[in-house]
């Protein structure tokens, strides 16, 4: 059974907010990049960045992270056990940045961890935040998000859906029992 | 139907029809182009000491109803229209419009020209009228000898505080003539809201503890109200939460370094398109402004733009860099309609979400 816990226009209003927040907490966006994780991550790190320039008139240079190779919570069988993390598309310098890094959902915290692995190998930046549209609880690291689009707590045995119009058809949250 | 005239200042006579109070009135005259809506046109308190002019050629047509009140007391100083609707049944009440500007002691004249009467107030600029029996010199004389208070807002607003209990978040309304609408957003969410006076210090303010700060919609001139309103303003907008609405945005932007002007032709009507900046979406709501923060004055490093008029390109929003404080000049209420912003105070909702997790 699923049940939509934030509609399109919930959607839209969650990012806005994040916008003008990561704004309020970086008095602007200078040496701001975006990095967005894995599928969904990548297009809300867009959004975020098209509500940027569309406020302040500047580009904000938005990079893609694919960690999941890097993930300690994931089984490989032996053929694919190879800890190399597949870094998808960051052109430019992250040394001195200030990285605010974009995931759909924050659950264990594994995720997080391992793209600022993969951060910390390609640069030192001056700081990273985190930014998620869901914040679902049952961390298992010590990390938190700076930006949360909506708290969802939640039990293990749900599933949260998230679905972005680029590649889902729609904007929605859903939360499905399993 | 008694013979009646509206005479303006520029020594133009209408004749028509009285209908409503038959009591002689004297306000500055703006027209207003919503098609729908005249009872919550006519009971906002922003038309304190004004005549409203319709461009609707119809009003009327559905009585008066129990939830289209934008205030308890309507102080509107008149209604000029084309044709006025007798109807007095709706499914909700027995209300004409006639009675109930009776009741309100609020005259109104029908059979204007109102198209060429709007062509003559944006050809003209704002102008003072009266609806009287007699369109004698007598008339133009006191027509010429009045002078309209620039106290609106004392005049409006609530002289002492009183609640509106609710389960949710603690919200204070800034009354500067506000209209009901507001509070039955806020009611809607749940809001546990408590409305005070215009002149409130910030202080007093502080001491309720709110989540956040509205400040209302209200009449008149954010430069006829004193400098104690600012620094007020200046002082919540650093701790609390803040939504400033029309009058309120126009005083949010005083206090944070803008400056406001008189518009050369007041809006009011539903018939700009807004564009939101943020997502380059149009939107449209119901305008009621005669002033507008001007663009040029506009403090990059403190404010940011985030709505404008696609007509005239007038700024409708803004919202400071540093705090979660906001401000839209259009009226997001829906009262009446469009409904395309009410989600602004959803948006007011999350934000004070956001600090109650950061703050604990």
């Amino acid at each position: 059974m699923a049940k939509v816990v934030v509609d399109a226009m919930a959607m839209q209003r969650a990012l806005t907010r994040i916008t003008y927040e990561i704004i309020e907490r970086n008095k602007g966006i200078d040496d701001l990049i975006i990095l967005g994780i894995k599928t969904r991550g990548i297009y809300l790190a867009q959004r975020i960045a098209s509500r940027l320039k569309q406020l302040e008139n500047a580009t904000v240079p938005v990079g893609e992270l694919d960690v999941s190779k890097y993930r300690d919570d994931i089984e490989h069988d032996s053929q694919e056990n190879d800890p190399k993390v597949t870094v998808a598309k960051i052109d430019f310098p992250i040394t001195d940045k200030k990285v605010i890094l974009v995931d759909d959902v924050l659950y264990t915290g594994r995720t997080i961890r391992a793209a600022m692995s993969a951060i910390m190998d390609l640069g030192r930046p001056q700081q990273i935040n985190l930014a998620v549209l869901v914040d679902r609880g049952h961390r298992e690291l010590p990390i938190r998000a700076d930006f949360v689009g909506k708290n969802i707590p939640s039990s293990q045995s749900e599933r949260i859906k998230v679905s972005v119009s680029e590649i889902d058809g729609q904007d929605s949250v859903e939360i499905i029992d399993r | 139907m008694t013979q009646r005239f509206l005479i303006l200042e520029d020594g133009s006579s209408y004749p028509g029809e009285g209908f409503g109070a038959g009591a002689t009135t004297t306000g500055e005259l703006v027209f207003n182009t919503s098609m729908l809506g005249y009872q919550e046109i006519v009971t906002n308190q922003i038309y304190h000491n004004q005549i409203i002019v319709f461009s609707q050629p119809t009003i009327g047509s559905i009585g008066i109803t129990h939830d289209s009140y934008e205030s308890i007391l309507p102080t509107a100083k008149g209604m000029v229209v084309r044709d006025v609707s007798d109807i007095s049944k709706n499914r909700q009440r027995s209300l004409s419009l006639d009675q109930f500007l009776k009741q309100h002691n609020i005259p109104g004249i029908s059979g204007i020209d109102t198209r060429h009467l709007i062509r003559q107030i944006q050809k003209n600029g704002t102008m003072k009228g009266s609806i009287v029996d007699v369109d004698d010199d007598h008339a133009f004389d006191q027509l010429h000898a009045t002078v309209l208070t620039n106290q609106q807002v004392a005049q409006v607003a609530t002289p002492v505080p009183y609640p509106n209990p609710n389960s949710g978040y603690n919200v204070v309304v800034v009354d500067f003539g506000l209209k009901h609408g507001i509070l039955r957003q806020l009611s809607r969410r749940k809001c546990n809201v408590t409305v005070l006076p215009w002149n409130t210090d910030a202080q007093s303010i502080i001491s309720l503890d709110p989540d956040g700060v509205i400040l209302s919609t209200g009449p008149g001139s954010p430069l006829d109200l004193p400098e104690s309103v600012l620094e007020m303003i200046r002082t919540i907008q650093e701790r609390i939460p803040l939504f400033a609405i029309g009058l309120g945005h126009e005083l949010f932007a005083l206090a944070n370094g803008a400056e406001v002007t008189a518009l050369p032709v007041a809006h009011h009507g539903a018939s700009h398109p807004i564009r939101k900046i943020i997502t380059n979406e149009i939107i449209y709501a119901l305008e009621g402004q005669e002033f507008v923060v001007d663009g040029e004055s506009v403090d990059r490093d403190r404010l940011i733009t985030t709505y404008r008029d696609l007509i005239d390109s007038s700024i409708q929003g803004l919202r400071h860099r540093d705090y979660p404080a906001f401000s839209v000049q259009f009226f997001p209420d829906g009262a009446p309609g469009p409904n395309d912003s009410v989600d602004l105070f959803d948006e007011f909702i999350e934000i004070m979400g956001t600090r109650e997790e950061l703050h604990g």
